[in-house]
C-alpha cells in the first residue's frame, strides 16, 4: 500500500419536474486498493431512464469488481436491458473509471462526454484507443497516476446546460475545463469539485435543468489522518493512557468537549484559552490549546457536525453553511469532510451527571449514538474510520 | 481582574451566551473594559449549577439574567 488513496464524490440534479434521476453513479471499493466508479445515463428521463441507468451501473460495477472483461460487461448489458417501447432500443451510456493500487487508472467510455483529467489543476490530454463491443464503439485509456489527479466524469446534461437560455450552444467540455481550472484548489475533495461544477450547470439552466445532470469526480490524494478526542474516559485513571495514545497519532488533533479540553490541556501542560468575540448563537465558542489543532465544546457541536454530515451525503444543501462559517461545528466539518481520509475517534465513556437531566438534549445515550451515526455518515463519504472507546 | 464565563455544554444550554452579552454591556456601561479581561472557560466543573462564571479565582454558580445585576455588583463593581 502506498500513501495515496482514491476519493470519489458525485452529485446529480434531476430534469426539471422529474422525481427520479435518469443518471446513476455506482461505486465499488474492494479493500484499500481497488475502486470502480460507474456513471450511467439512461435513455430519456424519469422512471424509465432511472431503471436503465440503475441496471447498467449496477451490472457493470459488479462485473468489473469481479474482474470480468469489459467485452463481457457490454454484452451482458446489451442482452439484459429492457427495450424501450417508444424508441425500440435499450440504451444507457456509461463511463467507467477503475483505479488499481492508487497507481493506475483505466477509463472506459461509451457515449458520455469524455472524462476530463486535471493534473496539478490543469487539463491533461490522455491517449484513447477505441474498440468495438456489442456493436458499440468504446474508448479505453490507461493512465499512470500522480498525486492530486482528478478525473471528472459527467452525463451529457452537463454540456447541454444553458442551451438556448444563457448560451446558444450550451456549455461545452472546454468551458467546463476552463471553469474548473480557474476555481481548482489542491485540497478540494471529489465531492467539492462535483458540487462546484454541478452548481454552475444548474445556474446556466436557470435552476430548471433541461436534462438530468451528473458530475462524478475521482481524486487521487495523499492519505490524511485526523484524530478526534470526544469525552473523558469512564475510568479517570485512564486519562493519561488515552491522551498519550491520542497525541502519539499522526495527523491533526481535534478535541471536543469542555472537560475533555481541560484534561488535554493539563496533559500537554498548556492552558485553554477561549475566544468570546466570535459568538455563534447556537454553537458554543471554540478554544485554543497549544498543541491541539482545534478545541470545541462537545455534544452540541458534534450534533451539528452530524447534521452537516447527513446533509453532505444527501442533498448537500447545507454546504455553504459549513464550508464558510467559523463556528466549531463548521470547522470540524471542513476538517473531517474535506481534508481527512482516515479518521480515528477516541471516545471517552465517562457520564457527566449534569447531562443526565431529561430536559437537556445532551445525555449519555445521545452522545454514544452521535458517534455511531457520525461514523456511518463518514464511511459513506468514503473515509476510513476507527473508533476506540475508553 | 479576570472574568471567565463557562461555555461548556450545560452552561451554554442554560444561556451562557446571554450572560456574556450582559457582562460585555455592563463593562462598557461602567467604563471597565480596560480593567477587566473577559474570556470563556471550558467547563468549570459545576455543570448542575450553571451558568457558572469565575471572577479571578472564585467560581460563582447559578448566574442568570434575573440575578445578574446583583452578581455583577457584588463580585465585580464592589471589588474593583
Amino acid at each position: 500500500m502506498n500513501n495515496l488513496c482514491t476519493n470519489v464524490g458525485y452529485y446529480s440534479i434531476n430534469k426539471f419536474g422529474e422525481q427520479l434521476c435518469g443518471d446513476k453513479v455506482e461505486i465499488i471499493e474492494k479493500g484499500d486498493n481497488y475502486t470502480v466508479m460507474v456513471l450511467a445515463d439512461g435513455l430519456g428521463s424519469g422512471v424509465k431512464a432511472n431503471i436503465l441507468s440503475t441496471l447498467t451501473s449496477k451490472i457493470i460495477s459488479t462485473m468489473m469488481a469481479n474482474e470480468m472483461s469489459i467485452e463481457e460487461c457490454v454484452s451482458t448489458i446489451a442482452a439484459t436491458l429492457p427495450v424501450c417501447e417508444v424508441r425500440k432500443v435499450a440504451y444507457s451510456t456509461f463511463t467507467i473509471i477503475r483505479v488499481i493500487d492508487n497507481r493506475e487508472a483505466e477509463i472506459i467510455q461509451y457515449d458520455n462526454p469524455h472524462v476530463i483529467l486535471l493534473r496539478n489543476g490543469k487539463n491533461y490530454d490522455y491517449d484513447k484507443t477505441s474498440f468495438e463491443a456489442g456493436g458499440k464503439t468504446i474508448y479505453r485509456s490507461k493512465i499512470q497516476l500522480c498525486e492530486n489527479d482528478v478525473f471528472i466524469a459527467m452525463s451529457d446534461g452537463a454540456i447541454y446546460a444553458g442551451v438556448g437560455m444563457s448560451m446558444n450552444f450550451g456549455w461545452k467540455r472546454e468551458n467546463i475545463i476552463r471553469y474548473i481550472e480557474k476555481l481548482y484548489e489542491d485540497d478540494y475533495s471529489a465531492k467539492a469539485i462535483s458540487t462546484i461544477i454541478l452548481d454552475e450547470c444548474d445556474r446556466l439552466y436557470g435552476r430548471e435543468p433541461g436534462d438530468d445532470t451528473t458530475i462524478a469526480a475521482v481524486k487521487i490524494r495523499r492519505r490524511k489522518p485526523v484524530n478526534l478526542l470526544f469525552g473523558p474516559p469512564s475510568n479517570p485513571a485512564d486519562v493519561n493512557k488515552m491522551m498519550s495514545l491520542f497525541f502519539s497519532k499522526e495527523g491533526k488533533h481535534i478535541v471536543s468537549g469542555g472537560t475533555t479540553s481541560t484534561l488535554a490541556a493539563e496533559f500537554l501542560g498548556e492552558s485553554v484559552v477561549s475566544d468570546l468575540d466570535d459568538m455563534d448563537p447556537e454553537i458554543p465558542p471554540i478554544a485554543t490549546i497549544k498543541g491541539v489543532d482545534l478545541a470545541t465544546e462537545g455534544v452540541i457541536t458534534i450534533s451539528r457536525v452530524l447534521q452537516y454530515a447527513q446533509s453532505y451525503i444527501g442533498d448537500n444543501e447545507l454546504y455553504y453553511d459549513w464550508s464558510t462559517k467559523t463556528d466549531g461545528a463548521s470547522r470540524i466539518s471542513r476538517i473531517l469532510f474535506e481534508e481527512a481520509t482516515d479518521i480515528n475517534f477516541f471516545v471517552g465513556r465517562a457520564i457527566n451527571p449534569a447531562h443526565q437531566n431529561p430536559n437537556l438534549p445532551i445525555n449519555f445515550s445521545i452522545k454514544m449514538r452521535l458517534v455511531d451515526e457520525l461514523s456511518d455518515a463518514l464511511k459513506q463519504m468514503g473515509k476510513k474510520i476507527k473508533v476506540i472507546y475508553f | 481582574m479576570n472574568i471567565y464565563v463557562c461555555v461548556g455544554s450545560s452552561c451554554h444550554l442554560r444561556g451562557s451566551g446571554k450572560i456574556v452579552e450582559l457582562i460585555k454591556a455592563a463593562l462598557k456601561e461602567n467604563g471597565l473594559e480596560e480593567k477587566v479581561n473577559l474570556a470563556g472557560a471550558f467547563c468549570l466543573g459545576k455543570c448542575t449549577e450553571g451558568v457558572s462564571i469565575k471572577v479571578d479565582d472564585e467560581v460563582i454558580c447559578g448566574v442568570c439574567p434575573d440575578n445578574f445585576d446583583e452578581v455583577f455588583k457584588k463580585y465585580v463593581l464592589d471589588r474593583i
